[in-house]
């Protein structure tokens, strides 16, 4: 209940940040903080609590922006195009995704990296061009239907998250995480738990990659493709903690202000300090920074016991 | 057809670097079922090492192979001792899982380092034979694709050999077959598993010298990587014959994509292949292990 109330705050705050704070840097900031939320707790439903390592997701992410940005310039409204875009990367996750889960373990993350790498591809020679924003959208172009479009889906997947981790469906995709053959053997639907859990997983990819698409006016169609969308989320996700639902949360937030820390003065090193930050993550704090409280007192009663003895 | 055979020849040529490129991922993961996907940032430095070396010191990058590789074997033992030695006592899923990650995070490092030092610019060396061709009957063979194909085709032999006829390289045979049974023949699986895993790296020097005479940037670790991973795929997880096989197959099938629908194309006939032999023959066109 603690954490409904304050989380309830926070949400308030922040959509009053725009009426009390004009500095448009603080606004792009939060938007980021929400976009790679979207995104990494996207990459959560399937990689975190379903154990199924995905590399692939900026395709979809790639197919939502595709798609809202051919809509949304065809005349139709921005939330009817979030919508449709996020639809049309269900379809081509049912025509691609799922037939990847034939893969298992690594086979599937090293699979879908190989889609994603096909779908970048194919996006660079069909749409060699840039996408602009016609000029007359340009001249209403405003940060606050933006950043109220970003809290709402930052919002929107949390809660999702939230609901999906309390749920007797969250309880099946973490079976499956834990032991694939036991989790069939006490009657668990692998298949069919795992395609809900994708098609979960693409739905809010598609609305990342949408929330993209409203957000950048210009950009080469490849961009939302790009790998690093796919690998992004996977960082994210480990640091801030893969498997909860605050850990993609806190992820996304350390990720946004290093890369605003390094972007002015030194590029990409960013994304180097969180390599490395990644590599000891995985060897030694496996839960991420949401489990390292729980590692030191574990630590802490481990001694205390040992002193007892 | 002249056509035709231009491109199968160009095919053959870069299906041998391919096989070298997968070589020591396909040597690592045989033996310790760690999967290095690192292996492609590896061979780019190794291909911005080799610039250095030919920009400095004027030294052929053929011969600086001799110079590349011991130091990519010294690497190799810095990161095992550091990063994976650690991995040891997991079991073969949660090995190839964490190592997937780990590496994963060092192809980041890798790219993201090579930029900060040198730059996205492209590069390339260009010693006197670069652009030399011989001609065989209208079909036009450059010197380095020629010369990177007897490389490949050496050095995938040279580890062939030495893994079946030499005393250390049956050790690391029977540590990829079983660790158990390999510590009970007394065999020092630790230290075998080390200098395996360095000799991984090692061979991650010698395409680097191959891809350095081409035009080369940081982001070719993706590119290298995967044909790495669609190359291990082809020949079946730990067959060192397998590699040239499955290297000179993907080039192949390249070409082939190239001659039917065109140049912008060509990585893609190779992913599709690999994401159908994923899904129906995981074990491999040749391999026999499930």
């Amino acid at each position: 209940m603690k954490h409904i109330l304050l989380a309830t705050s926070i949400v308030i705050c922040l959509a009053l940040v725009p009426l009390v704070i004009t500095k448009e840097y603080i606004l792009n900031l939060i938007i980021l903080v929400s976009l790679y939320t979207v995104l990494s707790q996207s990459w959560n439903i399937l990689g975190g609590y379903t154990g199924q390592v995905s590399l692939g997701h900026s395709t979809f992410f790639g197919m939502g922006a595709l798609v809202f940005r051919y809509l949304w310039i065809g005349g139709l409204s921005p939330y009817l195009a979030l919508g449709a875009g996020s639809i049309s990367s269900l379809l081509l996750a049912s025509a691609i995704g799922f037939p990847a889960f034939k893969l298992k373990g690594h086979y599937f993350a090293i699979g879908t990296l190989a889609l994603a790498m096909i779908a970048l591809i194919t996006v660079q020679n069909v749409f060699p061009g840039v996408s602009f924003i016609p000029p007359q959208y340009l001249k209403g172009y405003s940060l606050f239907p933006i950043y109220y479009m970003a809290l709402i889906l930052g919002t929107v997947t949390i809660v999702l998250v939230y609901g999906l981790s309390r749920s007797k469906l969250g309880l099946a995709l973490v079976s499956i995480r834990e032991d694939e053959d036991a989790a069939e053997a006490i009657g668990i639907n692998i298949f069919k738990y795992k395609v809900i859990s994708m098609s979960l997983s693409t739905l809010i990819a598609g609305l990342g990659g949408g929330l993209f698409s409203f957000y950048v006016a210009s950009y080469y169609y490849y961009v939302p493709f790009d790998l690093g969308w796919s690998f992004d989320p996977v960082l994210i996700s480990f640091i801030g903690g893969a498997g909860t639902v605050a850990g993609p949360i806190l992820g996304s937030l350390v990720f946004v202000i290093l890369k605003e820390l390094f972007a002015i003065s030194l590029g990409q090193i960013n994304v180097l300090i969180f390599g490395i930050v990644f590599i000891f993550t995985v060897l030694f704090f496996p839960k991420g920074i949401i489990g390292i409280p729980k590692l030191l007192q574990k630590k802490k009663l481990s001694v205390v016991s040992m002193k007892e003895i | 057809m002249l056509k035709f055979f231009q491109i199968l020849s160009y095919g053959i040529i870069n299906g041998g670097l391919y096989g070298l490129v997968a070589l020591g991922l396909s040597l690592v993961f045989g033996v310790m079922n760690y999967l290095n996907v690192a292996h492609g940032g590896l061979i780019m430095l190794a291909s911005y090492v080799t610039f250095l070396i030919f920009s400095s010191l004027h030294i052929d990058p053929f011969l600086s192979i001799l110079l590349v590789t011991p130091a990519f074997f010294v690497i190799g033992w810095v990161l095992f001792k550091v990063l994976y030695q650690s991995l040891m006592k997991f079991t073969e899923g949660e090995k190839i899982k964490n190592s997937l990650l780990i590496s994963f995070g060092l192809l980041l490092i890798f790219a993201n380092l090579a930029i900060l030092l040198w730059t996205a610019d492209e590069r390339a060396v260009a010693p006197w034979y670069t652009g030399k061709v011989f001609d065989v009957f209208g079909v036009r063979l450059p010197y380095t694709g020629l010369g990177g194909l007897a490389l490949a085709i050496t050095v995938i032999i040279a580890l062939h050999l030495f893994l079946t006829r030499t005393y250390f390289g049956k050790a690391i045979r029977a540590v990829s077959l079983d660790h158990e049974a390999a510590t009970l023949m007394g065999i020092n699986v630790n230290k075998v598993c080390l200098v395996a895993f360095s000799i991984g790296f090692a061979l991650a020097g010698i395409p680097g010298v191959l891809t350095s005479l081409h035009a080369f940037n940081p982001a070719i670790s993706f590119d290298l990587t995967n044909k790495a991973l669609v190359v291990l795929i082809l020949a079946g997880v730990g067959s060192i014959k397998g590699v040239l096989i499955g290297g000179l197959f993907l080039g192949a099938v390249e070409a082939a994509g190239v001659y039917l629908v065109g140049t912008p194309y060509r990585e893609v006939f190779g992913l599709i292949l690999f994401v159908l032999i994923l899904m129906f023959r995981p074990q491999g066109l040749a391999g026999k292990k499930a």
